[in-house]
């Protein structure tokens, strides 16, 4: 599903030259449930963005579902990432003028979904997290749990091969955040592979794969229930 | 996708009213004042005569004085001399030729109840009509014979026709003219060219003739003429006749020539005639003469003038000042949004598509500028209006052309203004907004 | 200063918005500048004295309907009439009336028979009341007597032989002074018409040609072009105007009357300065606030988006005016950069306006004190954003989200 080799980043400013990640090589099978985590700054966040094309390495090879997205421009980009990702964040990420029903929209409509296809998806995926009954209701007046769940719905209207979550439970409570860990198991069960950044020792073990990134490298891995593949370049 | 991004404007702008309004007053008032003055400009450079204009031109003749020269840009008088005009009305060449001049007096019915007016005169050879393209609601011209002897006919026009006969056909009829009686042979329609490309000397955009009179009665009414007379010479001028034959410019000539051909021997024969004045001691300058076309006429005389142009360029200026203001609050107000814009491109929106999404919020708020500024663009021209105290009416009002104009103006503006702000954010790095902090 | 350094970095991350600040306040020096300018030429320019009791006069004109009217007849039981009128208090014929814009000119000269060389100005044929009428002040010499006031034809050739001229006519006409007493001719004429009288000032027919204020008055009536020109008792002008109206279609019902004030028609002559001056100040105005608002809108803006800096600041020990001294400063900053570039661009687009429109050149101290006036404007519109941004409570820094 994802396949990176050798993916280098650095970030220049005038005076230094910072390596985020250094000689970053991962493979993530599909429908595995990977977590990854690391101590601040060690290119955890990264990786994701680089994972999710939301930005380019600088160098190194990286293909998603077999395509290698290194080259592609940022038309063809975006068109990945709105088929093929879903994103969940910490921080929710709702925007917060539009209610439940017109956030997951955003998605659907950067996709080009007819009203009526886009009616269904929202629907389905409103029903998926039970809020179906407040659809018309604005991310303010959501619990954190709720607005995380709309998120995720927001994530899944796409109907994403591949889910990448960062610290999507960090901003929850205890009950809360297993809520979200159950969510997001039973989507996995479903087909979706996720690969899920947290610094939570418990959630990660959850996971069938964990992954460390110490100084912009994978460090270690502990293999968990189901077969994968990682190499150390 | 247009639809969506205009509802995701509306919603953008309807959640910080304050600074949408700020917005759309920057470029109302920016358009505003850019409409009011581009209007007024418009409107008096308008030719009037523009269907006709490639076979009408102004005739002018340089009989002017050899040591003291003619303070205008065309360096020629503006009009002819009466022993001139009489002399190129003979020739047959043109399609049609007019002199004229501008005139008036009282106005009345026999045994009417209708007091006595004034009435705007234009005396005129009969071509004119036809020369102008004005139509006739009743009866026509006068007859020939009329240009070179006292006939007393007269046209009215509708309005005077109106006021004196409430509208009815006229013709036959008989109305008392500076105390002569004189038989009503037609009636035109309302034509008034805004602005007066016929005769620019009194003013460029005030009323038209209410009455046209023939040219033959000269002697007969010892017309003096209510427009300009200009002269040069020392003449001795005892009788109404000399004023008659003297170097003293004070009309209007017009020749409507349809061919090249008749264009060149137009020229040939105004050069034939020059010399042969030239030979009889007129003409002391160098042979020169003018034919132009009504829009050179108009540029010629300056219809617009410097302190219209000048307050053009300021309004411009003006605007600029209001675009850079909108660009700096709009900037403001995307760069706010930016954390939204990041979890749009996360969600698969391409930069392109982030950059369309504000650069039709933009235009949202030039569209709303725009409808503004049509407001106060007519309450400026209504200053003006009144400022110009009745001169300026015909020509500071807006037309459907310019109320389009406007909304242009500021669609484009705001799409302008919009550019930089919008691909600002177009190119911010989303990832930074989407961590948490 | 102590802060300046800081500022100028944080200035630097927001360099456009900074800029367009800045651009903004340049614009509107140099076009707040220049309008002055022209506001003040053309105020100067209305403000001129006339020379005329512009308040008292009305002018009044008639059309006869009968082609043979006897017009001296009527001028003269007209003019008795009118005399007689309450509230009148000096009435005279003229073949214009200044300040109305229909006029007649013409060139004159110091020697007999000459064509060129001459000096052009505004004649005007009156008769012997002209000076009261026109509320005009006799400097030198003396007016007309009834016996020298000719009556004359449009075509009639005699000429008059006395005359009354401006004083700016006479130091023109007559360079070496004392025009009193000396004779000047018509273009390419040998008969000497003499300077009887020298009046203070009269502007004119067209106040804004360049004619304006030469004026030569013959003592005579034409029948061709004539108005009665009366001035009435102070106040009472508009009585009088509806009273003459009156009494003149009274005495005669067999022609057409046309009244006019000599207010509305001075007002006329200048309406197109007059509506420069008030476009151009609606446009001074105008630019002024807008520009206000956007560093309003700007200043705002900066300051929610470094709330929480701010409260970073107060917490580590900032003082309230501490922080209204940093956003003041950083708009004093932004302003004097504006007004620097905005002093050049305005004498750029002066140069412009002078050569294309013949605007008057710009003095320094009109580009100083507008740069001065919009520095007050740009701190007063930083100023209750700033005032705000000092009310931000120090544990904005430690709450997160």
């Amino acid at each position: 599903m994802l396949k990176m080799h050798n993916i280098r980043k650095s970030y220049r400013t005038d005076t230094i030259e910072t390596h985020a990640l250094r000689d970053f090589s991962l493979e993530v099978d599909e429908g595995e449930f990977v977590s990854v985590t690391g101590p601040s700054g060690s290119g955890k966040t990264t990786f994701l963005n680089i994972a999710g094309l939301l930005e380019t390495p600088t160098g190194g090879e990286y293909r998603l579902d077999g395509e290698d997205v290194s080259n592609l421009n940022d038309r063809q980009r975006s068109r990945l990432r709105n088929e093929k990702i879903g994103f969940i964040f910490q921080g929710f990420n709702l925007i917060p003028d539009l209610n439940l029903f017109d956030n997951i929209d955003v998605p659907l409509r950067y996709r080009g979904f007819n009203a009526k296809e886009r009616k269904k998806r929202i629907e389905k995926v409103l029903d998926q997290v039970g809020l179906s009954a407040r659809a018309k209701h604005l991310p303010a007046q959501l619990s954190g749990g709720q607005q995380q769940r709309v998120a995720i719905a927001r994530a899944l209207a796409g109907e994403p091969r591949f889910l990448l979550a960062d610290e999507p439970t960090g901003n929850l409570d205890s009950l809360m955040a297993r809520q979200v860990m159950e969510l997001l198991e039973f989507i996995n069960e479903w087909g979706t592979t996720i690969v899920m950044v947290t610094h939570d020792p418990d959630l990660a073990r959850r996971a069938h794969r964990n992954i460390q990134i110490v100084d912009g490298q994978v460090s270690d891995l502990h293999r968990a229930t189901a077969p994968a593949t990682a190499e150390i370049a | 996708m247009i639809g969506y991004y205009i509802s995701l404007a509306l919603r953008s702008l309807r959640s910080t009213p304050i600074l949408s309004a700020l917005m759309v007053a920057a470029i109302a008032v920016g358009v505003g004042a850019a409409m009011t003055t581009l209007t007024l400009n418009y409107m008096m450079s308008r030719n009037a005569l523009a269907e006709k204009n490639e076979v009408l031109y102004a005739v002018q003749l340089d009989s002017w004085s050899a040591t003291n020269g003619v303070d205008n840009s065309s360096e020629m008088p503006w009009q002819v001399t009466y022993q001139d005009a009489v002399r190129l009305l003979r020739s047959d060449i043109p399609s049609n030729q007019v002199a004229m001049h501008r005139w008036g007096g009282p106005i009345t019915l026999e045994n009417s109840e209708i007091r006595p007016f004034i009435a705007d005169a234009r005396v005129t050879s009969r071509d004119f009509f036809a020369l102008f393209d004005v139509p006739f609601i009743y009866g026509g011209t006068w007859t020939a014979e009329a240009d070179n002897n006292p006939v007393q006919q007269i046209v009215l026009s509708e309005k005077t026709n109106d006021r004196l006969f409430g509208g009815e056909n006229s013709v036959g009829r008989s109305v008392n003219f500076n105390g002569a009686a004189f038989t009503v042979v037609g009636v035109t329609e309302h034509w008034q060219p805004s602005p007066k490309v016929h005769d620019l000397n009194n003013g460029h955009f005030n009323d038209s003739a209410e009455i046209f009179l023939p040219f033959g009665l000269h002697r007969q009414f010892e017309i003096y003429p209510w427009g300009n007379t200009n002269g040069w010479k020392s003449e001795e001028i005892n009788s109404y006749e000399d004023r008659l034959n003297s170097d003293m410019v004070w009309l209007q000539y017009w020749v409507q020539l349809d061919s090249a051909e008749q264009v060149e021997r137009y020229g040939d024969f105004l050069t034939g005639y020059i010399r042969e004045q030239k030979a009889q001691g007129r003409f002391p300058r160098p042979l020169k003469f003018g034919l132009s076309h009504p829009s050179e006429w108009l540029t010629l005389n300056e219809v617009v003038d410097g302190d219209d142009r000048m307050l053009s360029w300021l309004s411009l200026a003006f605007l600029l000042v209001c675009l850079v203001n909108a660009v700096a609050l709009l900037l403001a107000k995307f760069l706010r949004k930016a954390p939204e814009a990041g979890v749009r491109r996360a969600l698969g929106a391409s930069r392109q598509s982030v950059f369309s999404q504000h650069l039709v919020e933009s235009g949202c708020v030039g569209l709303a500028g725009g409808l503004v500024g049509i407001l106060l663009t007519l309450a400026g021209l209504g200053l003006i209006r009144q400022l110009q105290m009745g001169y300026m009416d015909r020509v500071a009002a807006m037309d459907w052309a310019m109320m389009l104009a406007a909304i242009g103006l500021a669609v484009l503006s705001s799409l302008l203004a919009g550019l930089y702000p919008a691909w600002r954010i177009s190119r911010t790095n989303p990832s930074i907004y989407l961590k948490t902090q | 200063m102590l802060e300046l350094r800081p500022i100028l970095s944080a200035l630097w991350r927001h360099k456009v918005s900074a800029l367009l600040i800045a651009l903004q306040l340049g614009l509107t020096l140099a076009i707040v500048s220049n309008a002055l300018v022209v506001i003040d030429e053309r105020s100067e320019r209305i403000s001129r004295p006339t020379g005329l009791a512009v308040e008292d006069i009305n002018s009044f004109s008639f059309l006869a309907i009968p082609e043979d009217y006897d017009k001296f007849e009527a001028f003269r039981l007209d003019l008795d009439m009118i005399r007689s009128l309450p509230g009148v208090a000096s009435a005279t014929i003229s073949n214009h009336v200044p300040l109305s814009g229909s006029g007649s000119a013409s060139g004159f000269y110091t020697e007999p028979n000459k064509e060129t060389g001459g000096i052009s100005a505004n004649y005007y044929t009156v008769d012997e009341h002209f000076i009261d009428a026109l509320g005009m002040k006799l400097t030198a010499g003396r007016g007309f007597s009834p016996e020298e006031v000719m009556q004359v034809g449009a075509t009639s050739s005699e000429r008059p032989t006395v005359a009354v001229v401006t004083q700016k006519f006479a130091d023109e006409v007559f360079p070496e002074g004392n025009a009193l007493g000396k004779a000047f001719f018509l273009g390419g004429d040998d008969h000497p018409i003499e300077v009887v009288g020298i009046v203070e000032r009269n502007l004119g027919p067209w106040p804004n040609s360049s004619v304006a204020g030469r004026g030569v008055f013959y003592p005579a009536i034409m029948d061709q072009w004539f108005y009665y020109i009366v001035r009435a008792e102070p106040g009472q002008r508009d009585a009088v105007l509806k009273l003459v109206e009156e009494k003149l279609a009274e005495r005669d019902p067999n022609r057409v009357i046309n009244a006019d004030t000599m207010e509305e028609q001075k007002a006329q002559q200048y309406a197109s300065d007059n509506t420069m001056i008030k476009v151009l100040a609606s446009v001074v105005i105008l630019l002024t606030f807008i520009v206000a608002l956007g560093i309003v809108g700007l200043t705002v803006f900066w300051i929610t988006q470094r709330q929480k800096q701010i409260g970073v600041r107060r917490a580590l020990g900032a003082t309230r005016s501490a922080i209204s001294r940093y956003f003041l400063l950083e708009n004093l900053i932004i302003a004097v950069t504006g007004i620097a570039l905005g002093a050049a661009a305005a004498q750029v687009f002066n140069g412009f306006l002078a050569s294309e429109f013949n605007q008057p050149a710009l003095p320094p101290i009109v580009t100083i004190s507008c740069a001065l006036f919009l520095l007050g404007v740009s701190l007063a519109a930083a100023l209750v954003p700033a005032l705000r941004a000092a009310n931000i409570s120090p544990a904005t820094a430690t709450r997160s989200v």
